[in-house]
């Protein structure tokens, strides 16, 4: 070391009197204010590194939990040094030495220690050791956070005075960095992607130590961050190992054994990781008539591609077939609308793989797709495979190259035909379950829109998987897309309506604006009963409402009951007819042609599943403007998606939850909605436990002299929570303007974190006046923050239909008031503690501000799922609204009157 | 391509090292199809079985519970899949790492993305399909090659095809071992390595067709080789979490052919994963609270 470095040894206790190095000035002085920057980017760069790893490794809710939990480290750093303050004080050049030495390396190592050690989720329930192997994880993950807290504890503990400074670093570094971070996923696979936060954890360390004026330590750390990514980069290959271990049950990984695949197109992105394979086992033919197989003389031969994002999947890319081949297309769900149309213009909601729109071609004069994927686009018309494979398809089409759903709601040109069919949706067997994702397209606000841009006999058709047994995610679809009927204006919607599935397959939804006529009903109706679907709605459909007792019932025990059925036995309780066999159809084998029955599939003797029945009964409870009568007597949340609320998730009611506990395969596809609770719970027993030790241990010696304790914990959780869910809660809405949510999650954390940097920077001026205004600054976020909550859906609604670029600056205008207020409470609350000398509270508030983070980004989809979107960002105004009254508690001084007494 | 064939390779010996080592004692008695242990009394049962089919009396104990709670569940719901289950030693198809759970109500993972179905589950689309002696039964998705084996014991007519190569190898390597050892029924189970979605042309047409992997939608051809009067039982869903569907194709008195899809109970509503467990004697679990 050399002199100029500040010599630990010789500091003083008194944190106010110790931070020489923060005293320093010029150029030095901002090297080590990037240096925190670009620790705290690093750390950021970590958390999208694990999310991305888990992506492609297995699913992303469980890097959610990993990740989130693994945050509670900075409350944990904060607890033991609240502890030990002194301790760290004498000893800090020692232990931001260490924790800047040991960063990079823990990154490498923990990742390559926790892929050597992959979990298996869909074992998860049934294997005990599946739980050790996630702990196994999230203990790896959890030791590189524990550095970078720890380097950032001691930065802070060290720069007390300087705190709005330091704190304006961190936040500006972290929003950079994250920005940083998202660009570099066009440069780096999944599996290379933690060199990003070793970079930048070797650059933070540099700069701190060229800061303090150490050369040596700069380059041991600079040494140490290059050894420690060659390792990552080499050690794999070497030694055999995985750099990144995918799970045999993801989609890719079967493809990749197919003894003929071979991998023909490749694309890395913030979009997503993008593989395209060839085998000739490859089928697809989503919700295909089980009659195909009598009438079609063969199915066409390696007609598909497989195309999987992030090892999920497949989507199917479709070859483009002959006439004869193109047979097939007939027995498809897809086709519904072109029976009853000639040559339509036709607009895809979403191209996807592109399966729809070939299907469209085939029928249509002229069509147009929307795709909200840039990384999707990109393949289809830079690869030589896919464009011959396809002929072209992109070349063949007109593309709107974002949210079909956007152009839709902004454009004066009206289709025949709009089609939304299975998009963003994984097929029938998909394991792992689903993260809570936004699906605008499917919203009641965006079926509004498709329905504007219908000709005047234009048809809406939206085709779904229809996988769920008992019925969800479809139930919510018909729920919806009557909602948006009525909301446009249909009073009467019985005529508007044509719907047909097939049980465990697909269901397809048909909306015609001016009703559907005689001849195209009994069009629809013959074709269904020719591919042995079953009619669901139709105007004059009979249904037999008796049965619906029983059939709630029913779905209800299935779940919740301690009964088990008994096969073949006939049905208790009702008088009802049993209710059994599948609906038919008749298909004359001699001549090959359809003969189908113009039935209703319900008529008493022609009998249907109890999923089925479900639907229909569904369906006349939204004729009848009942479907508040349909939920109450239903087992799960069946509400419609609103723009407030877009969710195919979270079906189970919250009061249900402890009845599912010993039953959770049931509900394999709500894990992700599961676990977000498991987080919670685990965040709040910790969180509590972490913020309760140094209260407990250190009441003697600090803590019973220092008033306002409860407060100032409500202050800082107040902050911690309203911040992480304004940040997360927008990412979800504002993906209604992008269309995108890595587009989203980019603008948001840069947008915050900077414009909160700035903020922190700012609130150093009124520091001695904070009594006066930092209430009116809560006010306004408060203000702010609530009027948000109430307009921002047809603000982002009306910004969607700008050209891009305006869109994004309007994102960041609405961004920058809020986020740059929200940086004064922090820095300014800290900056109190401070000079009322509270050096105890200083980091363990810290440390509570850190766990409610936690609390709060698990807190936020159960609130959306539960209350809306809307509700999220009123709350987090209410959290700051709240953090009025505590801060007078923070600025209580400290009584040592009572002190002395003790 | 010769990366992936390397890999696999690899794998394979990999997962050979997790491949049950057979006991050393062969069967002693030769199978029949009219052999029938006792299926009354436990302590009869496991006598009869390691008399005359050489077994171990640790997991016959442990089969004999688990076909005590699956009669009680209603999973098995006829005597030759009874039969069936009770002559199948599953701890020879399940990997090494697994052996001590062999016969758990659940689903174990056997490599490949591919799991060997927990014995409920096996048990009621055995029970469901009513296969007799005289059917001609395909399988796709051999997979550990349990379902075939139980499959094997009501019908000398079984035909299954695995599409992962290396995973169809080692469980060819399985019946082999075990056939060597004396359990000749399994000489009836045609195996081979191919794309299930086009079915076992040469061999069609099949009374039963049991499929026990992921699709979109079921393939044509497999219904194509079914016979009219047949019965299809598919699976749909996530590992662990499947709705077993039932497809029959039947012919009317016209001469026309009907394809009706209902669930493994005829439309009735059941849960199909399991919430019980034997403890003991016992079934625990919320079906019986």
């Amino acid at each position: 070391m050399t002199n100029k470095v500040i010599d630990s040894t010789n500091s003083e206790n008194s944190p106010l009197s110790s931070s020489r190095e923060w005293s320093q000035t010029g150029l030095r002085q901002l090297l080590m204010y990037a240096a925190v920057g670009c620790v705290a980017g690093a750390i950021i760069a970590l958390q999208i590194g694990i999310m991305r790893i888990f992506s492609e490794g297995s699913w992303a809710h469980f890097g959610s939990l990993v990740v989130s939990l693994a945050m509670l480290g900075f409350g944990l750093t904060s607890a033991v040094m609240c502890l030990a303050r002194n301790w760290f004080e004498r000893h800090w050049f020692g232990v931001i030495a260490g924790s800047l030495a040991a960063f990079a390396p823990l990154i490498v190592g923990a990742n390559l220690a926790a892929q050597q050690l992959p979990f298996n989720p869909i074992f998860l329930v049934s294997d005990a050791l599946q739980k050790w192997r996630l702990v196994a994880n999230f203990a790896f993950y959890l030791l590189p956070f524990l550095a970078g807290s720890l380097f950032l504890g001691t930065v802070f503990l060290r720069a007390q005075k300087v705190f709005s400074r330091v704190y304006f670093a961190d936040l500006l570094g972290s929003g950079l960095c994250g920005l940083l971070t998202l660009g570099s996923l066009f440069l780096f696979r999944p599996d290379n992607l933690v060199l990003v936060p070793v970079v930048l954890a070797g650059i933070g360390g540099i700069l701190w130590f060229v800061g303090l004026g150490s050369r040596k330590w700069a380059i041991v750390i600079g040494l140490i961050s290059i050894a420690a990514g060659a390792i990552h980069i080499h050690l794999p290959g070497a030694a055999k190992i995985s750099k990144l271990s995918v799970s045999d049950y993801k989609g890719v990984s079967y493809a990749r054994k197919f003894p003929d695949s071979k991998q023909q197109y490749e694309g890395i992105s913030p979009f997503g990781h993008l593989e395209v394979y060839s085998s000739s086992y490859l089928h697809f033919a989503p919700g295909l008539s089980d009659n195909a197989s009598l009438n079609l003389e063969e199915m066409p031969a390696n007609a598909y591609l497989g195309l999987y994002v992030d090892g999920d999947g497949p989507i199917g890319i479709m070859r483009e077939l002959s006439d004869k081949d193109t047979a097939y297309f007939h027995y498809l769900p897809m086709i519904y609308p072109y029976l009853i149309t000639t040559k339509p213009k036709t607009f895809v909601v979403q191209f996807g793989g592109g399966i729809s729109t070939m299907v469209a071609l085939h029928s249509s004069s002229n069509v147009t797709v929307g795709e909200a994927n840039p990384a999707f686009l990109k393949a289809f018309r830079e690869s030589a495979v896919l464009k011959n494979f396809t002929n072209d398809i992109l070349n063949r089409v007109s593309v709107i190259p974002y949210d079909g759903r956007l152009f839709l709601a902004n454009t004066s040109e009206r289709y025949d035909v709009i089609d939304l069919s299975l998009a963003d949706s994984a097929g029938l067997s998909n394991p792992g379950g689903f993260a809570i994702v936004e699906k605008y397209s499917y919203t009641q606000e965006a079926m509004q829109h498709y329905m504007h841009a219908l000709s005047d006999a234009g048809i809406l058709s939206v085709t779904l998987w229809n996988k769920e047994e008992p019925p969800k995610s479809v139930l919510k679809l018909f729920a919806t897309m009557a909602a948006a009927a009525r909301a446009n204006g249909d009073k009467d919607i019985s005529q508007n309506f044509f719907v047909a599935s097939s049980y465990l397959s697909t269901v397809t939804v048909l909306y015609k604006r001016s009703g559907f006529t005689a001849g195209e009903l009994t069009k629809l109706r013959e074709y269904t009963s020719a591919m042995s679907f079953d009619e669901i709605y139709s105007p004059g459909i009979k249904v037999d409402l008796a049965k619906a007792d029983h059939v709630f019932k029913d779905f209800h025990d299935s779940i919740f009951s301690a009964d088990i059925s008994k096969p073949g036995s006939q049905i208790e309780s009702t008088d009802q007819e049993p209710v059994a066999e599948g609906s038919t159809s008749e298909i004359s084998t001699q001549t090959g042609a359809e003969v189908g029955t113009n039935e209703p599939a319900v008529d008493g003797t022609a009998l249907t599943v109890p999923a089925s029945l479900l639907s229909q009964i569904a369906w006349q409870a939204l004729i009848h403007d009942d479907w508040q009568g349909f939920s109450k007597r239903y087992l799960f949340d069946v509400r419609p998606l609103t723009n407030n609320h877009p969710y195919f998730a979270a079906y189970v009611f919250p009061k249900d939850l402890p009845k599912i506990t010993d039953r959770l395969e049931l509900f394999q596809d709500e894990w992700g909605y599961l676990l977000l609770w498991a987080t919670l719970a685990i965040a709040c027993a910790a969180g509590l436990i972490l913020i309760s030790i140094p209260v407990i241990f250190g009441w003697r010696t600090a803590f019973s002299r220092y008033p306002g304790k409860s407060q100032t914990i409500l202050y800082f959780a107040c902050l911690g929570f309203g911040y992480i869910t304004v940040e997360v809660g927008l990412i979800a809405q504002f993906i209604q303007a992008l269309s995108n949510a890595t587009v989203s999650a980019s603008v948001l954390i840069t947008g915050m974190l900077v414009f909160s940097g700035i903020g922190s920077f700012v609130s150093d001026k009124y520091a001695h006046s904070a009594r006066a205004t930092l209430p009116k600054i809560f006010v306004g976020i408060g203000a702010l923050l609530i009027s948000y909550s109430l307009m921002l859906n047809p603000i982002l609604n009306a910004i969607g239909g700008l050209p891009y670029a305006v869109r994004l600056i309007c994102c960041f205008a609405l961004i920058a008031p809020p986020a740059f207020l929200m940086g004064f409470p922090m820095a300014t609350g800290m900056g109190i503690l401070t000079r009322l000398k509270k050096e105890s509270m200083f980091l363990w508030a810290w440390g509570v501000n850190g766990c409610f983070s936690v609390i709060g980004a698990a807190l936020v989809p159960i609130i959306a799922t539960s209350f809306g979107l809307a509700a999220v960002i009123a709350i987090a105004g209410a959290a700051y609204l709240i953090a009025i009254p505590a801060f007078f508690g923070v600025l209580k001084p400290i009584n040592y009157k009572i002190n002395s007494i003790t | 391509m010769k990366y992936v064939l390397k890999k696999f390779t690899f794998a394979l010996t990999l997962v050979s090292a997790f491949v049950p080592v057979l006991a050393s004692a062969a069967v002693p008695k030769a199978y029949t199809y009219d052999m029938v242990p006792p299926m009354d009394n436990k302590e009869a049962f496991v006598e009869w079985m390691a008399t005359n089919r050489g077994e171990d009396k640790k997991f016959l104990s442990q089969r004999w519970d688990r076909y005590q709670a699956l009669i009680q569940r209603n999973d098995l719901t006829n005597e030759q899949t009874k039969r069936a289950f009770l002559m199948t030693p599953r701890e020879e198809f399940v990997r090494k790492i697994s052996l001590t759970h062999s016969y758990d109500d659940a689903f174990l993972d056997i490599g490949f993305g591919v799991t060997i179905s927990g014995p409920h589950a096996v048990s009621r689309m055995t029970s469901v399909l009513d296969i007799q002696k005289t059917d001609k039964v395909l399988e796709i998705g051999t997979g550990s090659g349990y379902q075939s084996s139980i499959l094997g014991h009501i019908t000398d007519k079984v035909w299954t095809i695995e599409i992962i190569k290396p995973l169809a190898e080692r469980t060819r390597g399985v019946y082999d071992g075990i056939i060597a050892k004396g359990y000749t029924e399994y000489k009836n189970v045609n195996t081979k390595q191919a794309d299930g979605y086009y079915g076992w042309e040469e061999a069609a047409p099949f009374d039963k067709i049991i499929v026990t992997c992921g699709i979109d939608h079921i393939p044509p051809a497999l219904l194509k080789q079914l016979k009219t009067g047949g019965m299809m039982i598919i699976p749909v869903g996530p590992p662990g979490a499947q709705h077993v569907l039932k497809i029959t194709k039947e012919a009317n008195p016209d001469g026309t052919i009907k394809i009706a899809r209902s669930d493994i109970y005829n439309g009735r509503v059941v849960p199909f994963v399991p919430f019980t467990k034997l403890e003991g004697d016992a079934i625990v679990g919320s079906h019986n609270k």
